[in-house]
């Protein structure tokens, strides 16, 4: 009986021609409806626009995230690279560096995080997974035993401009976030590097005696994650004005959550950006509606642990079989 | 380079080199002499390290870091990973916790603690096996519901005032040996035991080797990866006790960054990230290796705080030098 509907519920899937894209629009009204429901304040302009300024940090790593799940790797080290960045930005500013340096010096260090990753990964072709595990305590150990567990938050006024800059009553970041939607967009949908992207993911041998250059591609993947890792701690530190080491806990679960339910595969090959987009509001939507509805952090996470598991059983348990 | 040399060595003189070249490859070797280069390196250092005492009281406290390392050590070799086990201790020691402070007694919390751990494992292994969701993302959830689960058990409390009895498993000593220990040991030797000589052992090794080919010629693949996860939830709950003893209370954090160390001490040991590879004497010196570096690191005046980057950077030498290690040594096919 229920095997039955099951089946019948699987061949439907397959056949239908609904979009993942639509299916996750349903999604994120009905989530905005009983969070509307919840809290009064929920559905106005001014929390809408204000529930931008979280996702955009998380939105920013979600985009990288999708390139590396889509070529079947993964990086949980964001969150503790965003620490890093963090507080290199902070202290190396405390210890005298005029901030504009100490802001390049945070990108250099998000840079050469994610180089650090793709070292291990490219070079000694080892799974991501281990990898980014160890770099997981790695790089938020450095950071707590380099800031000594201290904060940094006397920064100059202007430097809030990053993280608390508004156009009209569009906060700044969501318009850096909108611009890195375009150009990651444009680079997984529009160009060579996009389909070796997918190539990889698909079948790496195959791609290899395509002549994919696997080492570069990735190679640039986890860099350039490290790189949008930078901005996003760069605007967080400005959001927060502070610079700690417990930056970013849990963060990699956000931005992995988003990337799966918005449709990627975790065995690679598949995935988009508008998917991760539409993910990323769903996650952001509930976390907002549940901060309004005064439910703790760790039930959020808590929520997002089932989310994400529920997701991505509904992934590949409606793919068809191999 | 001394690899190398034995390398070169072996296939020219014959028995002796080829016998050294095989120890050097058993997966245990380098966390074995690296750790023996430790305990004299601290001993030299510090007058207190190398006694009978310190010994124990290392072999003690890394007593709950061993009994979960050495059952994720099965999970690993089946080819999959458990990173759930942090927040899983901490469940089970607060359930064990709430029934010891409730009922009182030993077998009794440790039976809930077992139960919930089995549970939890089984749902671990279900997921993964049916479900057919990667391992890594669902004890990735896993960690985060949990740790949920415990919230809403205690609303916050912290469990204090463990009865006597119950924390035998702790602080209760057998002939001067403490309990821990002894608990220890005995898994190892049970483990070592089942992962060498028993059907079930063999099958983990053949799925994590090659898992197409355990399913082409016949082998239960699916109960085999179900089973060692629930090997891990029932460790997880010994190991819960054992915590409950030691500490006499729980708090809702209890476990938290446990599941790095375990992964830490798995691989550091030897048994190879992409299974198939690996031993229980591997998970058990990786548990005592870094049960010595974090204990040599307070007695050489290293702050607490670099901790996890110390534990990170080990993670990747460990996988680096595996790789190096079987490069070197031509052992891959």
């Amino acid at each position: 009986m229920i095997a039955s509907v099951i089946t019948s519920l699987k061949g439907y899937l397959d056949n239908a021609k609904v979009s993942r894209e639509l299916v996750l629009f349903a999604v994120l009204i009905m989530v905005t409806a009983v969070m509307a429901s919840l809290s009064p304040y929920f559905l106005t302009l001014t929390n809408l626009l204000n529930t931008s300024r979280f996702f955009a940090e998380v939105g920013l790593i979600a985009l990288g995230m999708t390139l590396i799940i889509i070529t079947a790797g993964i990086d949980l080290s964001v969150g503790s690279a965003l620490a890093l960045v963090s507080v290199a930005v902070g202290f190396s500013f405390a210890a005298g560096l005029p901030l504009p340096l100490a802001i390049l010096f945070g990108v250099f260090v998000g840079l050469a995080a994610g180089a650090f990753n793709s070292l291990f990964i490219t070079q000694l072709e080892l799974h991501p997974l281990v990898v980014t595990l160890g770099t997981l305590a790695l790089f938020r150990g450095v950071a707590f035993g380099l800031s000594d567990a201290d904060a940094v938050s006397d920064f100059p006024a202007w430097f809030d401009y990053f993280g608390q800059f508004f156009i009209g009553p569009i906060p700044g970041q969501l318009i850096v976030f909108i611009i890195a939607v375009v150009v990651v967009w444009l680079i997984l949908a529009r160009t060579r590097f996009g389909r070796y992207v997918y190539a990889i993911g698909n079948n790496e041998e195959a791609a290899r005696f395509s002549g994919v250059p696997i080492r570069r591609v990735k190679a640039a993947l986890y860099t350039g994650t490290g790189f949008l890792v930078a901005l996003a701690a760069i605007i967080y530190t400005s959001r927060v004005s502070t610079a700690r080491a417990d930056a970013g806990t849990g963060l990699e679960l956000d931005a992995i959550a988003a990337v799966v339910l918005g449709g990627a595969s975790i065995y690679g090959g598949k995935g988009t950006i508008a998917g991760t987009v539409l993910g990323l509001l769903i996650i952001a939507t509930l976390r907002n509606g549940l901060v309004l509805a005064g439910v703790s952090n760790t039930w959020q996470l808590f929520m997002l642990g089932v989310l994400l598991v529920a997701a991505v059983f509904f992934n590949e348990f409606f793919r068809k079989e191999e | 380079m001394s690899e190398a040399q034995a390398s070169t060595s072996g296939n020219r003189a014959g028995s002796t080199g080829a016998a050294m070249r095989r120890w050097l490859l058993q997966p245990a070797t380098p966390a074995l002499v690296f750790l023996a280069l430790l305990l004299v390196g601290f001993s030299v250092g510090t007058e207190r390290f190398l006694s009978i005492g310190n010994l124990e009281s290392i072999l003690t406290s890394v007593a709950v870091l061993g009994l979960i390392a050495m059952a994720v050590n099965q999970v690993i070799l089946a080819g999959e990973i458990d990173i759930s086990t942090g927040s899983m201790m901490g469940l089970c020691a607060m359930i064990g916790g709430i029934v010891s402070t409730t009922y009182g007694g030993l077998l009794l919390p440790l039976l809930a603690a077992v139960v919930v751990g089995a549970l939890a494992g089984a749902l671990n292994g279900f997921l993964v096996t049916v479900g057919r969701v990667p391992a890594i993302i669902v004890t990735l959830g896993m960690l985060y519901a949990l740790r949920g689960v415990i919230l809403l058990i205690t609303g916050g409390e912290w469990v204090s005032g463990i009865p006597g009895e119950t924390r035998l498993l702790g602080l209760g000593t057998v002939l001067g040996v403490s309990v821990p220990l002894i608990i220890l040991l005995a898994l190892f030797g049970l483990l070592s035991l089942v992962s060498r000589d028993t059907i079930w052992g063999r099958n983990v090794y053949a799925v994590g080797g090659n898992r197409q080919a355990a399913r082409l010629i016949g082998l239960p693949v699916n109960r085999t990866r179900f089973l060692t996860f629930v090997l891990v939830g029932v460790c997880v709950g010994l190991a819960a006790m054992v915590f409950v003893g030691r500490t006499g209370g729980v708090q809702t954090n209890a476990g938290e960054g446990l599941e790095l160390q375990v992964i830490a001490a798995v691989v550091i040991g030897g048994t190879s990230i992409a299974g198939g590879r690996g031993s229980t004497l591997a998970a058990l010196t990786g548990a005592v290796l870094i049960g010595t570096i974090l204990n040599g690191m307070i007695l050489i005046g290293v702050p607490g705080i670099w901790q996890d980057a110390v534990l990170g950077a080990l993670i990747l030498l460990a996988i680096a030098g595996d790789v190096l290690r079987r490069r070197v040594l031509g052992a891959e096919a």
